[in-house]
């Protein structure tokens, strides 16, 4: 293991308007988010929500270059605002540990290179919502739309500025929460709101993970900063054993539990198998929150995650090859699903948990940089898609269904030229940017089975290669399909169909556009707005992304291709990185079968694309496809059905969630409350049981007592009749009697 | 601060004001309603605000009990009117005095029959409260503890719901029985004090010197005597099982009185632990201590998954504060610094969140008169601010960080971790159910479609405004920058884990500790590979730079 890191960071630099970065997006999201509704001025929110956004991607720039002057080993630049809570001492490994977190900022050369691409990208998707949201321009819900999005740029640049693991888990959490509000944006409609806590409470079931590993590493470390844990790796490492709560295992046992219980979190935001499916019900978001939050970054933090915490997961190769095995089964399942959903965002949706899925395998694989790599070209296309695809769905006045489109080539030349660069770009081709990020990951997948030529890695790198390769056919596949029914043909939205393509009326269909019911109206309505090309403010955006998209990829060539230019954002990282040897040691010679992995890659990729312009653009009633749907209905409904996996969650984990609830309420209710109604019932009929000793014995005596008194005096009062002649007579007989006895006796 | 003489008894005057108000309340006619709103409100306001200086006054260096004040009252029997306070029980004073304005602003409109009873029970109330919190005298703390009883009953029994006298009694009897079994336990340490050093005394600190001797009595002996605080305290919590009597209070009390309840009256149960349980029986936790856990865990998820199905939106918020106080048990029970902090802060995060959300439950209540979930759907839509706040409470009871909850949840997690993982674990699960139920109530009342009886419903007006801004801005506040609390409450739970688990320190020097830590400070960890190069690498790696 080389040791970079650890000599790394002996001094670093502070500043004083680090703050700023994420700062700025909070105070605009303040600002906004406290006047916009009263002020209702959608130039002021503009000018607050993208200037704030803007500066701050300076800013980062500025800091960027700051940290370029500086020697390699050098490039840290800090700043912590205040202690953030101190919560005593910690019993950690080795004895107490003061429990201390602070509110501090770190850009280096990866989080300033995050901070860019959030700032960055942020930036211009604002500016393509000026344009998208007009609708809600004029209802005034515009304010909280802006003030959501600058409150994610805040969150997101937490994340990946955060100094230590708890300022990330704040970013963390933070950006959760957007993502909750943005997916529940029109919270009028059911699903958008379902979907919204549907993303939250998955990720939430991720943070369990990611909370385990942050109290594991901290128990390890005694810190959950970033720097103290890359400094002590070494001397943990060096340790023979770790024991913590009485288990003594060796440290790297200890570092895949904590790889694997982060990568749960990475799961979660990430959306990988098993927790990806909020990821595709969060495109009932406004189409912008689509692109940056679930294209470009906030689904990128996992990946952000694991590569920044690349020292524990050098270690942790168990942990290295769940991701890697997690990640390949989501590259090629999810692809797959791609192939029979006809929304375009859904399609969209998919391929980025696909793409994620490429990202993992080069993480699982030790090539953090070329894992990041794909983060970064596929934040460009997938960003460059779905603003496209937002331009789109506008443009066909908020349809969303590929087969109600058709023919738009003619009608928007931007969107269409950028949306096809930035699909050569996720296809693969050469030499636009997602050949070569993609290219590397599948290259260092495959050498880990490689080795040197020995073929002798472990069998999961093989396995991952082949799911790789076949996910990469299928986007390859999807997105010309993709591209061929939106952009070719007729345009089908205004009810020309001689084909019948257009999608079947559904009743609960969400815009009504394909309802047969309604038909008529909404021809009327339509005709006389075809399609259109948006407003630059729409495709500008889209045509720098897909610049990006198309460039991007000469930032990082490959050591394979080093003629071409220099593996630049590789080095620029490699500071950070604790790479394995094997990683490394790709600098040598370069293997032949390398360059034909590359030209097979390319060859496979450009079959895929001539297999569905064959399909879908040859033939404009797309009857092969039909024939093949009409032949394996099964196939096709388990597919168009995602494979039933919500449906599955739904019955196995949810229906028998709220079942314990119910039956726990009513144990509550009968059992732990009826005891406390049967105590009180007891003691009620004690009490009346008391009450009738008390009433009948008890005071029965007293009664007794008294009506023997009673008694007793009627024989007295007999006595005492109060008449003069009765006492006169008594007295007479008396007087009689004492005479009698006392003279006659 | 200058030491002014009437400063120097300054709890002695915050606890009386809110009585004394009560008895100029008296005077005022029982139809002028806004003079006796006025006047209970700023005698609340008042009291709140004589209660800050306390803040500022209190000595953060030392665990010892300030502004102590000592008279004999009944000398015969060893009971002193004696009173005091230290950072633990300051923190929840002033939640109280801070709660207690809230409770009697948030009642002007909602209570619209006899208001000067109304109020005069507030405020007796609150007095009643603020007086267990300072005093320092067994004898003192049960007069205070049981007397608070009777202005809940009142305000329970009068302005409650349908049920209200159900639920009244219940809540009586309730914690009466608790706090007679606590009552005979006193008693038992008492004459126990007796028998070992011949002078009876009722103040808390020689009962915390009990700790000994009750250590040498027979198992038997101090299970019971345990139990019998245990039981009082748990009920007061309430854990599980001693938790139905808070559902039925909390939907029949009015919204003033669920403020009181989910607000202090909880932390009577939770103060009574930290107070007495820990530091009377450290002998004997470790042996109970597998039963107290099981309870309480049990509580975290049992609350949890039992609020998800309530219809009724106040029990559900009452069925989360089961959940949370057994996240607050879960700290305390982890009986390390960590641990006990959190249980503090989720006390007064509980305080603010989940009084916060029966407020919120109370608006709805108000306009419509119903509090079935089903009632409503939409309300987002017309009532824009009261969805903000409505949020913010929603996220700071489930833990969001950068919100209040978030920092005692994750305190007890890390405690409880350090402690024995599994509890950790299972107390983690709880959280993920926190988040389902709240959201899925915020979505079933506020999201979807609005129909036409909640369309006319009216946003916040300015009061109510006035009464959520507090609760929001300290929400932010505990969760953005929670150390200034943290200092007052360090070095008293410091002491405290030092007598319930003298283990924790055992072979630390705590002073050099905490020199390493503020050398290590703010940007202290860069320095921690030097460190490490310079160390041996021995157990001591890990150590934070030790």
């Amino acid at each position: 293991m080389e040791h970079a890191a650890s000599t790394a960071f002996m001094g670093s630099y502070s500043s004083s308007i680090l703050w700023l970065i994420p700062f700025l997006p909070a105070f605009g999201a303040l600002i906004n988010g406290a006047t916009g509704r009263r002020l209702r001025n959608n130039k002021l929110i503009d000018c607050i929500a993208l200037g704030s956004v803007g500066i701050s991607f300076l800013l980062s720039v500025v800091f960027f270059f700051r940290l370029f002057a500086l020697e390699p080993s050098q490039r840290v630049i800090t700043q912590s605002l205040w202690t953030w809570f101190d919560l005593g001492g910690a019993q950690v490994l080795g004895g107490i540990s003061h429990n201390v977190m602070e509110w501090g900022y770190r850009a280096d050369q990866l989080s300033i290179a995050m901070a860019l691409l959030v700032s960055g990208a942020g930036f211009l998707i604002h500016l393509f919502s000026t344009g998208y949201m007009s609708e809600e321009r004029n209802d005034g819900r515009y304010y909280r739309f802006m003030a959501y999005m600058n409150l994610f740029v805040f969150s997101m640049l937490n994340l990946v500025l955060g100094d230590n693991m708890m300022m990330m888990f704040l970013g963390w959490e933070g950006v959760g929460l957007c993502s909750y509000l943005l997916i529940g944006f029109y919270f009028d409609k059911e699903t958008a709101a379902v979907a919204g806590k549907k993303a939250f409470v998955t990720n939430r079931i991720g943070d369990f993970g990611f909370l385990i590993g942050f109290f594991l590493l901290f128990m390890i470390f005694g810190s959950v900063d970033f720097n103290t844990m890359m400094g002590m790796t070494r001397d943990v490492m060096a340790l023979p054993e770790l024991t913590l709560f009485g288990v003594t295992r060796a440290s790297t046992w200890w570092f895949n539990l904590v790889g694997i219980s982060l990568f749960i979190g990475a799961c979660g935001k990430s959306a990988q198998i098993p927790l990806y499916v909020w990821l595709p019900d969060a495109m009932a978001g406004p189409t912008p929150v689509s692109a940056l939050i679930h294209a470009a970054t906030m689904v990128t933090s996992g990946l952000y995650m694991i590569c920044r915490m690349n020292f524990i997961y050098v270690n942790a190769e168990t942990a290295l090859a769940v991701i890697l095995a997690v990640g390949a089964l989501t590259a090629f399942v999810s692809a797959t699903i791609g192939f029979a959903q006809y929304d375009i965002k859904k399609v969209l949706a998919y391929s980025t948990v696909s793409q994620l899925g490429f990202m993992f395998m080069g993480m699982g694989a030790g090539a953090f940089s070329a894992g990041m790599f794909h983060v970064f070209t596929h934040a460009f296309f997938k960003a460059a898609l779905f603003l496209g695809a937002g331009s789109v769905i506008v443009a066909c006045h908020h349809e969303q269904d590929m087969r109600n489109m058709g023919g738009l080539r003619k009608y928007m030349p931007f969107t269409f030229a950028s949306m096809g660069f930035a699909t050569l770009a996720i296809c693969g081709i050469f030499p636009f940017s997602g050949f070569f990020s993609k290219d590397e990951i599948l290259w260092k997948v495959f050498e880990g089975w490689y080795n040197h030529g020995h073929f002798d890695g472990p069998c999961l790198n093989l396995v991952a290669w082949i799911l790789g390769m076949l996910g990469a056919f299928c986007t390859a596949f999807y997105m010309t399909r993709l591209m061929v029914m939106t952009f070719w043909g007729n345009y089908r939205g205004n009810g020309e169909d001689p084909h019948g393509l257009r999608a079947p009326a559904e009743p609960d269909h969400d815009h009504g556009h394909a309802d047969q019911h309604h038909n008529n109206d909404h021809n009327e309505h339509h005709e006389p707005h075809a399609p259109h090309e948006v407003s630059w403010n729409m495709w500008l955006p889209v045509a720098i992304l897909a610049g990006l998209a198309v460039i991007g990829g000469f930032l990082n060539i490959p050591h394979s291709l080093h003629f071409l230019g220099g593996s630049h954002f590789s080095e620029w990282l490699s500071p950070l990185l604790l790479q394995n040897s094997a990683a490394h040691a790709s600098h040598g010679a370069v293997p032949a079968i390398e360059y034909w992995l590359q030209l097979f890659a390319l060859v496979w990729a450009g079959l895929a694309i001539l297999l569905a312009l064959w399909i879908y653009k040859m033939d404009p009633t797309w009857s092969k496809a039909r024939t093949f749907v009409a032949k394996l209905p099964f196939l096709y409904r388990w597919v168009h059905n995602k494979y039933f996996v919500d449906e599955f969650y739904e019955f196995a984990i949810i229906n028998s969630c709220k079942r314990l609830s119910a039956q726990l309420w009513a144990f509550d209710a009968w059992v732990v409350d009826g005891m406390v109604n049967g105590a009180a019932r007891i003691s009620l009929l004690a009490g009346k049981f008391t009450f009738w000793i008390d009433a009948r014995i008890v005071d029965g005596l007293v009664n007794a007592v008294a009506w023997s008194f009673k008694q007793t005096s009627l024989f007295f009062r007999f006595f005492q009749s109060g008449r003069l002649q009765h006492y006169a007579f008594v007295m007479f007989f008396g007087f009689l009697a004492f005479a009698f006895w006392r003279f006659l006796v | 601060m200058p030491m002014i003489p009437w400063f120097k008894n300054l709890p002695l005057w915050v606890t009386a004001v809110p009585l004394l108000g009560a008895l100029l309340l008296l005077f005022i006619p029982k139809a002028k309603r806004r003079l006796l709103e006025l006047g209970a409100f700023s005698i609340a306001i008042l009291d709140f605000i004589l209660s800050i200086p306390l803040w500022f006054q209190y000595d953060r260096t030392t665990s010892a009990v300030q502004w102590v004040t000592e008279m004999d009252w009944i000398p015969s029997i060893g009971v002193k009117f004696s009173i005091g306070m230290d950072g633990i029980s300051l923190v929840l004073f002033m939640l109280t005095t801070f709660i207690g304005a809230i409770a009697v602003w948030c009642s002007f409109s909602a209570i619209t029959e006899r208001f000067k009873e109304f109020y005069i029970w507030v405020l007796v109330m609150q007095f009643t409260m603020l007086g267990v919190f300072i005093c320092q005298d067994m004898f003192l703390f049960y007069l205070f503890w049981e007397i608070m009883l009777v202005p809940m009953y009142f305000l329970i029994a009068i302005w409650g719901g349908p049920q209200k006298l159900y639920a009244a009694i219940k809540l009586f009897l309730y914690t009466l029985s608790g706090g007679v079994l606590m009552l005979v336990g006193i008693l038992a340490i008492y004459f126990l004090q007796y028998k070992t050093t011949g002078v009876y005394d009722l103040s808390i600190a020689s009962f915390h010197n009990m700790a000994g001797a009750i250590a040498a009595q027979s198992q038997t002996f101090q299970v019971l005597l345990c139990l019998a605080f245990f039981i009082a305290f748990a009920i007061k919590v309430p854990m599980f099982p001693f938790h139905t009597w808070l559902p039925d209070a909390h939907v029949q009390a009015p919204t003033a009185g669920s403020v009181i309840l989910a607000g202090i009256l909880l932390k009577m149960g939770t103060y009574g632990f930290v107070r007495f349980m820990l530091p009377i029986f450290p002998n004997i936790l470790p042996t109970l201590m597998p039963c107290f856990l099981t309870l309480t865990i049990i509580g975290i998820v049992y609350g949890a998954l039992v609020a998800m199905i309530q219809k009724d939106m106040k029990k559900l918020v009452a069925y989360s504060s089961v959940s949370h106080l057994g996240m607050c048990m879960l700290g305390l029970f982890a009986l390390n610094p960590n641990g006990i902090m959190g249980a503090m802060f989720q006390m007064i995060n509980h305080g603010i969140s989940t009084s916060g959300l029966f407020l919120i439950v109370g608006i709805v209540y108000e306009r419509r008169h119903v509090r079935q979930i089903a009632d409503f759907g939409g309300l987002s839509k017309t009532m824009p601010i009261y969805a903000t706040v409505f949020m913010i409470l929603t996220m700071s009871s489930i833990g969001l960080p950068g919100l209040n909850g978030f920092i005692g949840e994750f305190a007890i997690l890390q405690g409880a971790f350090q402690a024995q993982p599994w509890w950790a674990v299972v107390a983690t699960s709880g959280i993920i159910l926190g988040a389902a139920y709240m959201l899925w109530l915020y979505q079933r009342v506020m999201f979807g479609p609005i129909d036409d009886i909640n369309t006319p419903m009216k946003d916040l007006n300015a009061r109510e405004i006035g009464y959520f801004a507090p609760l929001v801005v300290a929400a932010f506040w505990i969760g953005l920058m929670p150390s200034p609390i943290m200092n007052v409450l360090q070095k008293p739970i410091e002491n405290l884990v030092m007598q319930v688990n003298p283990d924790f320190y055992k072979g630390q020097d705590l002073e050099k500790n905490k020199a390493e830590a503020a050398r290590l400070g703010i940007r202290a960890m860069e320095a921690a590979p030097h460190a490490h190069d310079d160390n041996d690498h021995g157990d001591e790696v890990g150590n934070g730079g030790q």
